[in-house]
């Protein structure tokens, strides 16, 4: 198991893809530095910043590039066949690029977001934000990593949860933040710093925690079940 | 093997018909762009997305047309329908663009390409053409609908109808930069990639991540600095150009006295675009 995520570690890491990580981080840090010096109040430029860029963008969209990286790349290239002869649990596999993929999401969004949180207001929300960060990234790798393995577009698709659904209906259609993790970050970052007033919350706290543990768990037994089954399908359309 | 080999007239022969020259080629990639972009003549999958873009788009415009024609209200005008679609427009724009550019590099064919008596600039104008027409019509249909609601069930006979007219041409321009602008910056993304998923990745991130610079420069403190704010991202920076070419446009953007400055900036950024994918393919051409 430790092999496989070694494997999926030094795919991730070994190539030029990894520097596509780099710019929105960098970007969050930039903007949130710039609006510290200028003087703009905390209040004005921490819901664009930390929940337009941070939440609503940077987090979904790294856990997208590594979710569907861990295993879509290696469904691409036909290497996924390497590892589906070995004699291996498929939740092994599973749960061995997922867990990679978590940690290298979780470390690349909470990082800047810990930085933006603390030049906003303290280290408190800071820590609230890179906690909330590294839930999220659970939830959304669970999905995006189910996706890489139902449709040979997970990019395509994935990009259609984040715009469509979280972004365009979750802020017209109330009904869709239940089913929104971008919302249950929200939550959790708020609660674990509830003094601050840049995070707006629009679900309950247990409705938060119990959808991003079924977003997560579910996922993770879908793709296991997937793989399970997996056949390697030829060049489509 | 004892007896003599013998070759055999099985009647081939040269094509001796008309040749058709760098024009036939160019229309044949622009229809061809066009259907693709469509994924007419592809496999039902590939018609998922583009459709799926297409139907919202028109939805929408079908239901600000039974709106205004029932109430009289007029929830959003031409520039602001092609405004708040815009999420829609990049969503497009990351569909279609790679199935555009980054299918032949991936395939493998753009060597067949360039040796027929096709050149970069005529590959990249088909390409561009086809997508800025696939983008145009996107949001122009929707808009003639939207027109053909407001002149059926006008008040005052044949000369509302003329007023309307003229919001609807105005509005078409507009889609039509927005179609140039997005055109440009999908396909240069796109042409960086063979692989789809990365073109499409990326052509989305420049929108994602040039709209937060936006929202941050506009509570800026100096009136300026948000006033100049709109530039930072291309969406802003189409809705600009056209509060200041049509002020009656109420897109909602704060542009003062910036108005030529964005025109400029729209200008500049379609030309530079076009340029480097020029640059981008004389490399593939001469390989």
């Amino acid at each position: 198991m430790s092999t496989v995520a070694w494997i999926t570690a030094r795919g991730l890491f070994g190539r030029r893809r990894v520097l596509l990580l780099l710019p929105l981080p960098i970007l969050l840090i930039v903007l949130a530095v710039i609006c510290d010096a200028a003087g703009v109040d905390a209040r004005e430029w921490g819901a664009p910043v930390i929940v337009g860029l941070g939440l609503a963008v940077l987090l979904p969209v790294v856990a997208l590039i590594v979710g569907t990286g861990v295993l879509g790349s290696e469904v691409d290239d036909g290497t996924i066949v390497h590892i589906l002869t070995k004699p291996l649990p498929r939740r092994d596999i599973i749960l061995a690029k997922l867990g990679v993929a978590v940690v290298a999401s979780a470390v690349t969004a909470a990082v800047p977001l810990f930085v933006a949180g603390v030049l906003a207001d303290s280290v408190r929300f800071g820590l609230a934000l890179a906690v909330a960060a590294a839930l999220g990234a659970v939830a959304y790798s669970a999905l995006f990593l189910l996706l890489s393995l139902l449709t040979r577009r997970p990019v395509l698709l994935g990009l259609v949860y984040i715009l469509v659904w979280e972004g365009l209906l979750g802020r017209f259609v109330s009904g869709t933040r239940v089913l929104s993790i971008e919302q249950y970050v929200i939550t959790v970052g708020d609660r674990l710093s509830p003094a601050t007033d840049i995070l707006d919350p629009k679900v309950g706290l247990p409705v938060a925690l119990v959808m991003a543990a079924i977003f997560a768990v579910g996922g993770t037994l879908f793709a296991v079940n997937r793989l399970r089954s997996f056949s390697m399908a030829g060049e489509t359309s | 093997m004892s007896e003599a080999s013998v070759i055999h007239d099985i009647g081939y022969q040269r094509y001796d018909g008309p040749r058709l020259g760098r024009r036939a080629v160019f229309g044949a990639m622009y229809i061809h762009g066009l259907r693709a972009a469509y994924g007419l003549g592809r496999s039902a999958k590939s018609k998922i997305f583009p459709w799926l873009v297409v139907g919202i788009c028109l939805l929408v415009g079908v239901i600000l047309a039974a709106v205004k024609a029932q109430t009289g209200l007029e929830a959003l005008n031409y520039f602001t329908y092609a405004d708040s679609m815009s999420w829609l427009i990049i969503f497009f724009a990351a569909i279609v663009a790679p199935e555009l550019v980054s299918r032949d590099m991936r395939s493998g064919v753009l060597p067949l390409y360039f040796s027929r008596p096709l050149r970069a600039s005529d590959y990249i104008g088909a390409k561009v053409a086809s997508m800025v027409t696939a983008v145009w019509l996107l949001l122009a249909v929707p808009q003639l609908i939207m027109f053909l609601g407001a002149a059926f069930t006008t008040k005052n006979g044949i000369s509302d109808v003329w007023k309307e007219l003229g919001d609807l041409l105005p509005g078409w321009a507009y889609s039509l930069l927005w179609a140039l602008v997005f055109t440009g910056i999908g396909l240069l993304v796109a042409s960086l990639t063979g692989k789809r998923a990365f073109a499409a990745g990326g052509i989305v991130a420049v929108f994602l991540m040039t709209t937060p610079a936006v929202g941050v420069l506009s509570i800026m403190p100096s009136q300026d600095a948000q006033e100049l704010a709109g530039l930072a991202s291309p969406s802003t920076l189409v809705s600009g150009v056209g509060q200041w070419i049509y002020p009656t446009a109420n897109t909602g953007m704060m542009i003062g006295r910036f108005g030529p400055v964005y025109l400029i900036e729209a200008i500049t950024l379609v030309a530079a675009c076009m340029l480097l994918l020029l640059a981008r393919y004389r490399r593939v051409a001469a390989l």
